[in-house]
């Protein structure tokens, strides 16, 4: 009896203290979220960037669609990753914003041989934690990513034979096969330089909880999901750096994004979907950035003898019955290009008259499927990740009109990478392919014979000579027309048909100066205060 | 009652290892992680060099029984994604979940005790129908359309709130709200019927034939009984709520352990998916326990041997 009663008791109690909790709840709720709102203070962590007149920090809010992988810059390997880090670290040379190479930790560079490069470096930079930068740092960090099979950016590296230190301010760079890309091998992600003494003491686990670097803002905090913050580096070599703080917060979904962008949370969003641009247009508070980025859409097809796509003139249909500039208009709410060349200007070896135009005629793809013996449609799959779901509907759309019959598949995206690296793909698949060391090679070198078995059959004697010629040739005038003959065959032979090269759609607080890059990456110290 | 918490927690082991097999083989039969993890120009060879370096190219026994090995250790290996140690990954993410939970769950029942006793109380009268038809529409209401609903009433247009992102009370108001006023929807349903039966048994009668004023009638005799079915649901909610609030968290960019779950699978992050697994796992035998000893306390009659 007495213990039904203290238990009697002890639940009522529990009763009252929930209903309390409740009350304080709700009471703090209101009064934290308008309180926070009508001062603009720091209370709210992500309020921050709220012109916070009281303590006259400059902070820059940055919101993307996810998180980072980690702050192992050799093992990363996605844009948003690469563009928080870019303000951590530094390469031996970075691209301005017209793609040119510039001084960053290297002062100047000479190619000695076909295989060796030398580089001078800077003798006044510190990393984060004090240590000076020397050439170990740079012939740790090259030779980690070009030996270590583990990390995901060694793909890129492993042709690096070796670094040799020449001084603690001179190194040489030494490569298996002759790199006429070696420059742009150096200043993309996981060319980024570590702190050698930092890592070799305390080890890679305890880099990755409190990384160190030579570049303009230092870490400070990340919670995955959620944010990162950077603090000032008052020592940065390239003198005081803009903003006192820089935060990259994750926000998954757009329309959150946008109401962020929209209520002062944040200062620049990525990814903006098409639907939203008039909203931000016409707010008052923010506008739409858009710039083209290194990413093409193209569909691939099977050249080989078996597939209805075998025959040229079923290929030729297939370009001239899709209307790339009406994806464009219907998709992506007109931020793209027409295209028939993945190598877009600001790459090496683009040829300008296959961008920014298409050819597209209805009736001659009818005519040409009649031609090569079709009365009733060939049959084809086409394969898409669900990404781009929207895209692979339209094309397929515009396919059947011109008396295709298409078997249209969507894959979740991992099963269609799984499939892609499988090459199991049927006669047509869709791909965005980026193109990061801004050469031709990184996405022509998939119709050399070897690349293409399984996935396009593609063999054209000629395109292979070319491109083997052009993947070690040191002189850069003949490489370009190289590269420009292979594009011109592959736009008429068609092992693959480029759609649009996209743009990335930005949302701008109106109190922000940003011109977005062609490379995706947020410099912090490009963007300032109007 | 020492003795039966002890047998409960005996029952984690096999259910642990339970868990962890089929969490093992369907993470394992579904693709291949490596594919995920390479730039589209990685050749064969790359692949082969990164499962090797994983271990990735062991037979699937051989790689279980690693883990196993390890996991007794408490050691669930690394993250390929994050290339940390997984399981301070997913402990890092459990207080934002609980928050969000605790916090959901307060406001539904806050919500639904009151309304669910009035709609019985009251029953067929307009209140009733009112309250009813309201429970219809918050549990028809999906959490993705009432989050952005929210964000754009009290974050955009009045200001109230912070739009997202996790911090003090006021970033925890929408996304709890989102989540409770679907499972006080379903509590107050739940209380409504319960309480209508209750107030029509005997021991309801005797009460109000002692002269006893309503309100204890009601709020002491009747209610007590009427709570039983809905800690049941909310154990059940409760640990639904840890893992599985993958739409709300995504809204309200609230870094809870949903996301890391759901990022892990699409990146078939073993250890990350095993890791949190046993965490749920764990969190789910830990509150059947708190739940049945809540019952005990609720309803003497049930033994702890029975």
């Amino acid at each position: 009896m007495l213990s039904t009663l203290t238990s009697r008791r002890a639940m009522m109690k529990g009763l009252i203290v929930l209903l309390a909790g409740m009350l304080i709840l709700a009471g703090c709720s209101s009064s934290g979220g308008g309180g926070n709102t009508t001062t603009g203070t720091d209370k709210g962590t992500n309020n921050e960037s709220k012109a916070p007149a009281a303590s006259g920090e400059k902070v820059l809010t940055i919101a993307n669609p996810t998180d980072i992988e980690s702050f192992d810059v050799h093992n990363n390997n996605n844009t948003f990753s690469e563009a928080v880090m870019v303000n951590v670290f530094d390469y031996l040379l970075k691209n301005d914003s017209s793609q040119n190479k510039q001084p960053s930790l290297a002062t100047s560079w000479e190619q000695r041989d076909e295989l060796t490069w030398r580089f001078k470096l800077r003798d006044d930079v510190l990393f984060h934690n004090g240590d000076p930068f020397t050439a170990d740092d740079v012939k740790f960090s090259l030779e980690r990513v070009a030996k270590d099979s583990a990390l995901k950016q060694h793909t890129y590296y492993k042709d690096l034979k070796e670094v040799n230190v020449i001084d603690a301010h001179t190194v040489d760079i030494v490569t298996n096969h002759p790199d006429p890309i070696m420059l742009n091998r150096l200043s993309r992600m996981g060319a980024d330089i570590l702190p050698s003494k930092y890592i070799q003491e305390k080890g890679i686990e305890a880099f990755l909880k409190a990384p160190v670097g030579t570049g303009p803002y230092k870490f400070s905090k990340w919670t995955k999901d959620d944010r990162i913050e950077l603090v000032k580096n008052d020592s940065y070599f390239g003198g005081e750096p803009k903003w006192d703080k820089v935060v990259f917060r994750m926000i998954p979904e757009a329309a959150t994004r946008v109401s962020e962008l929209l209520t002062g949370g944040v200062d620049i969003v990525s990814n903006v979907p098409a639907t939203d641009i008039e909203r931000i247009n016409s707010s008052g508070k923010a506008s739409i950035e858009q710039a083209t980025i290194q990413r093409v859409l193209h569909v691939l097809m099977r050249t080989g003898e078996g597939s209805v796509t075998a025959n040229p003139k079923v290929r030729e249909a297939i370009e001239l019955a899709i209307d790339k500039q009406a994806i464009i208009d219907s998709i992506a709410g007109g931020a793209g290009t027409p295209t028939r060349t993945s190598v877009t200007p600001g790459n090496f070896g683009a040829d300008p008259s296959l961008y920014d135009n298409y050819i597209y005629d209805l009736d001659k793809a009818k005519a040409l499927l009649k031609e090569a013996g079709y009365e009733s449609g060939p049959k084809l799959t086409f394969t898409a990740g669900s990404n781009y779901k929207e895209v692979a509907e339209v094309v397929a759309a515009m396919l059947t009109q011109a008396g295709f019959e298409v078997n249209l598949e969507i894959l979740e995206p991992s099963k269609f990478s799984e499939t892609y690296n499988a090459k199991k793909f049927k006669e047509l698949f869709l791909l965005g392919v980026g193109n990061s060391l801004f050469d031709a090679s990184n996405n022509y070198n998939r119709f050399l014979v070897e690349n293409a078995k399984g996935e396009t059959d593609y063999n054209n004697p000629e395109v292979e000579a070319l491109l083997q010629a052009a993947a070690v040739n040191m002189n850069p005038e003949e490489r370009e027309k190289q590269y420009q003959q292979v594009q011109q065959h592959i736009a008429n032979d068609r092992p693959t048909i480029y759609l649009y090269q996209m743009k990335g759609v930005y949302g701008v607080n109106e109190r922000i100066q940003y011109a977005p890059r062609l490379d995706e990456m947020f410099f912090a110290e490009e963007i300032t205060l109007k | 009652m020492g003795k039966y918490i002890f047998r409960m927690a005996l029952q984690i082991v096999p259910v642990l290892f339970l868990i962890s097999l089929i969490v093992f083989v369907l993470v394992h039969i579904t693709g291949d992680p490596v594919n995920l993890m390479l730039p589209e120009t990685a050749t064969e060879a790359d692949r082969e060099a990164l499962r090797a370096a994983w271990g990735l190219d062991r037979p699937l026994y051989e790689q279980y029984a690693t883990f196993l090995g390890n996991v007794v250790q408490g050691n669930f290996g690394t993250s390929f994604h994050y290339g940390e140690e997984a399981l301070p990954l997913v402990l890092e993410r459990l207080p934002a979940s609980f928050e969000l939970a605790a916090a959901s769950m307060l406001i539904a029942v806050v919500l639904a005790v009151p309304l669910g006793i009035i709609s019985a109380v009251k029953r067929n009268t307009v209140l009733d129908l009112l309250i009813s038809g309201l429970a219809v529409i918050g549990k028809a209401m999906p959490n993705f359309w009432m989050g952005i609903m929210l964000i754009l009433i009290f974050s955009v247009q009045l200001g109230y709130f912070p739009v997202s992102g996790r911090g003090g009370l006021e970033h925890l108001a929408l996304p709890a709200f989102t989540l409770g006023v679907g499972l006080a929807a379903q509590m107050t349903r739940l209380i409504r019927s319960n309480m209508l039966e209750i107030l029509n048994q005997d021991y309801i009668r005797t009460a109000r034939s002692k002269g006893l004023v309503e309100a204890i009638v009601v709020g002491k005799h009747a209610l007590r009984n009427g709570m039983i079915p809905v800690v049941t649901i909310m154990g059940l909610q409760f640990t639904s709520l840890i893992g599985g609030t993958l739409v709300t968290e995504t809204v309200f960019a609230w870094p809870g352990l949903g996301q890391l779950l759901v990022t892990a699978i699409n990146t078939r992050d073993m250890a990350i998916v095993q890791a949190a697994v046993f965490i749920i796992a764990i969190t789910v035998i830990i509150t059947n326990l708190i739940t049945d000893l809540i019952y005990r306390l609720l309803d003497p009659r049930i033994k702890y041997n029975s």
